[in-house]
């Protein structure tokens, strides 16, 4: 739904970087690869989470 | 611990550092790097009282994202074990709460990172909740965790042996981490962690130096890297006493 | 016990007679609301 605050596997704090990763990789067309790269998202483990991720507020949201 | 006892930092910022300890033993290093996840005591959210919460999550998953934003540790023995610090968050959508939303009833503990999105809330949500940090271990729950992805591996030390034979095609020899070259520390990115690019058509030895570590070590805010590795040693010293007294007759 | 009408979302009172409706407008989904009480929850 949000996205995870840490790395499921090594514990970094990844949420901080989602709402720039969102923007620039997934709305914007900067290529994902350089994205993290430049949010120092270094391990695979970690880049998988910003990745994978999709938010679902906007989609549970009209069924409060 | 033996005289040649010495450590020197390769990188260092803010929160990622590594660093050359020499004159350990491996035991001693794995019990560094254990200590360093799961043995430092660290601050973090443990109850929360939620008094409004309209959002789309559960109370529980809310609970457990303040959880894991990391905060800051206060210095050693500024607070026991048993006590707590209040830090109160109060968002009215539509708008996203994030950690640093969070007031804190204490200077010393802080959210370590302001960024981290809590909860988006829309139009006639509201989050207002009251959570509890205390202090605890690594080992009883990840969210106390200071360091992060740390490690080490040996200090290798690269010989040049004699030249390649004439015809020979060069093959890449992949190597990571830190090298020792004529006592020079050279981190293996600085060749693009192949040998055959820094010594070309030289035939190379690699060889572990014996009891030299090199540590890689990153934290999650709540302390800084010496910090974090000092408070690490300490809680092995404490162990070390605690058993010293306990097998006393 | 206080619950909400899901259709015509108005405030309803139930009683042990009534069954399960909604007296303003027949509707029978009833959405229970969250207490007011402040509700502790450890982090897990």
């Amino acid at each position: 739904m949000m996205v995870p605050v840490r790395c499921f596997t090594c514990g970094n704090v990844v949420a901080e970087h989602w709402e720039e990763f969102d923007e620039r990789a997934n709305e914007g067309d900067e290529d994902p690869e350089k994205v993290l790269d430049e949010l120092g998202v270094d391990r695979y483990c970690c880049r998988r989470m910003l990745v994978s991720h999709k938010d679902l507020v906007d989609v549970v949201s009209p069924y409060q | 611990m033996s005289a040649e006892y010495d450590v020197e930092f390769v990188e260092r910022e803010d929160r990622e550092a590594r660093f050359l300890v020499r004159g350990v033993t491996p035991g001693f290093a794995n019990g560094i790097r254990r200590a360093m996840v799961a043995d430092v005591p660290t601050m973090a959210i443990d109850t929360v009282r939620f008094v409004e919460n309209s959002s789309v999550m559960f109370d529980e998953q809310l609970a457990l994202r303040l959880g894991l934003v990391p905060l800051t540790t206060p210095p050693v023995g500024e607070f026991g074990e048993d006590e707590t610090v209040t830090l109160s968050i109060d968002v009215e959508g539509p708008a996203t709460a994030y950690s640093g939303d969070l007031v804190s009833s204490d200077d010393l503990v802080e959210p370590a990172d302001e960024n981290v999105p809590i909860i988006e809330l829309k139009d006639g949500q509201r989050l207002e909740a009251e959570a509890d940090a205390v202090i605890d271990r690594g080992k009883d729950h990840a969210k106390h965790q200071g360091g992060v992805a740390v490690g080490y591996r040996h200090l290798q030390r690269v010989e040049v042996e004699g030249d390649l034979p004439e015809f020979e095609d060069e093959e890449s020899r992949i190597i990571r981490g830190v090298i020792e070259d004529d006592g020079e520390l050279v981190s293996t990115s600085e060749f693009d962690h192949d040998l055959s690019n820094r010594y070309p058509g030289k035939e190379v030895r690699i060889e572990d130096v014996p009891n030299a570590f090199v540590f890689h070590v990153e934290t999650d805010g709540s302390f800084p890297i010496e910090e974090l590795v000092t408070r690490a040693a300490d809680t092995i010293a404490e162990r070390a006493t605690e058993l010293e007294d306990a097998v006393q007759l | 016990m206080s619950y909400k009408c899901s259709r015509c979302k108005r405030d309803v009172q139930l009683d042990e007679y009534g069954g399960v409706r909604c007296p303003y407008c027949g509707h029978r989904v009833l959405l229970k609301e969250r207490s007011r009480d402040v509700k502790e929850v450890d982090v897990q």
